[in-house]
């Protein structure tokens, strides 16, 4: 059943198609019901926008359920159309024409996951990558956080105190001119919404991924390291060639820009100490 | 005929059209059936790299040796092993045939 339906649509919040800011991404979001677009409003609440849109989402609910296949993410990509699966959806379409079809099935109006997969895809069309990782902002830079669940990124993020959290579980990068810029998602981890309050950005300090331990230790991963580790934690079904070529071409020019380490890490506010005494 | 009665001068590797790019001396390889990523150290990279389907494996020692400083007889258990593992992951493939046959 799909959350919001059957509650009274407030007018300031049932605008005709909401829009969401991802990573300086507009979506314009059509085709939904009074209760789906307040559904939408307030699950990305933060995200919201009235900036002109880059891209229109357009949602057609397909209430169908198919058995006896077993699911899984596909991104593809040929002659710029593109379709992404995440079951029980499905998104296609054409980044020329700035336009795409959200096929939805029981559940969401928008697809959390469908939708997280297509900000990644956009992403990657950009340069840039969504990973899996949370990101605290100190001294007005990011560090970013990336492992496998269970690595520690809620925990880290629970451990920033006054500092500025961007998420606790999905970071979008986007290469700038002289350096990459981390951007809030509004896709929480288990820290649940409030890792996900402000659509806020921050240039990029450092990449660590995590391993959790009794002290602190560090060390420098090289360039191909750096891919290594953040292949696996790029949100973006990796089983169409032309996509994992765009995958691999960004995440070296990121690697080859951004300073990144293993990071061994016990759960304490001295951290933030450590990292200030990184390389 | 297995691996270990595979005459290796008749052993031509080839690699296979999937994504991969080299950083530094490092090479990253991704099997997109798998959605896998296999990051190669430099001599790993080097052998990917001549795994070109004109040469043999026993050319590919022969130019690993003569860069590297190790015996032969370790290189050529190495090579020959992982090229092995690279056909086992179906990131390589190997065609048989007799030096100078053209493909």
């Amino acid at each position: 059943m799909r959350a919001g339906r059957g509650r009274p649509a407030p007018s300031s919040l049932a605008e005709r198609a909401p829009r969401v800011e991802v990573a300086g991404f507009v979506f314009r979001v059509t085709g939904l019901a009074a209760s789906d677009r307040v559904w939408v409003t307030e699950r990305f609440a933060p995200f919201v926008s009235r900036r002109a849109p880059t891209v229109t989402v357009a949602v057609a609910a397909t209430e169908r359920y198919r058995r006896g296949r077993v699911p899984r993410p596909l991104a593809t990509w040929r002659n710029g159309h593109f379709a992404l699966a995440s079951h029980p959806s499905r998104a296609t379409g054409d980044l020329a024409g700035q336009r795409v079809r959200f096929s939805v099935g029981p559940g969401p109006a928008l697809n959390p996951d469908l939708f997280r997969m297509l900000c990644g895809f956009l992403l990657a069309q950009a340069g840039g990558v969504l990973l899996h990782a949370s990101a605290v902002v100190v001294r007005g830079r990011a560090w970013v956080f990336s492992g496998p669940s269970g690595s520690g990124k809620t925990t880290i993020a629970q451990l920033a105190g006054n500092r500025l959290v961007l998420n606790d579980e999905t970071i979008a990068l986007r290469p700038g001119r002289r350096a990459y810029t981390a951007h809030a998602t509004p896709f929480y981890g288990s820290g649940g919404p409030a890792m996900a309050r402000a659509n806020r950005r921050a240039p990029l300090r450092g990449l660590c991924f995590l391993r959790k331990a009794d002290r602190f230790s560090h060390r420098r991963l090289s360039p191909a390291e750096t891919v290594a580790r953040a292949f696996p934690e790029v949100m973006l079904p990796k089983r169409d060639a032309r996509v994992a070529a765009e995958l691999l071409g960004a995440l070296a020019a990121l690697a080859e820009r951004t300073p990144a380490y293993d990071l061994a890490f016990a759960p304490r506010a001295e951290l933030w100490e450590y990292l200030d005494e990184l390389d | 005929m297995n691996w270990t009665e595979m005459d290796w001068a008749e052993a031509f590797p080839l690699r296979r059209s999937v994504p991969w790019r080299t950083l530094d001396t490092e090479a990253l390889v991704v099997d997109v059936k798998s959605g896998l990523l296999y990051p190669l150290n430099s001599v790993g990279a080097r052998i990917w790299e001549l795994c070109d389907g004109a040469r043999s494996v026993d050319d590919i020692v022969g130019v690993v040796a003569g860069e590297f400083a190790a015996p032969e007889a370790t290189i050529r258990a190495d090579t020959v092993e992982f090229i092995e593992r690279l056909a086992d992951a179906k990131l390589v493939s190997i065609e048989r045939r007799r030096k100078g046959e053209s493909r």
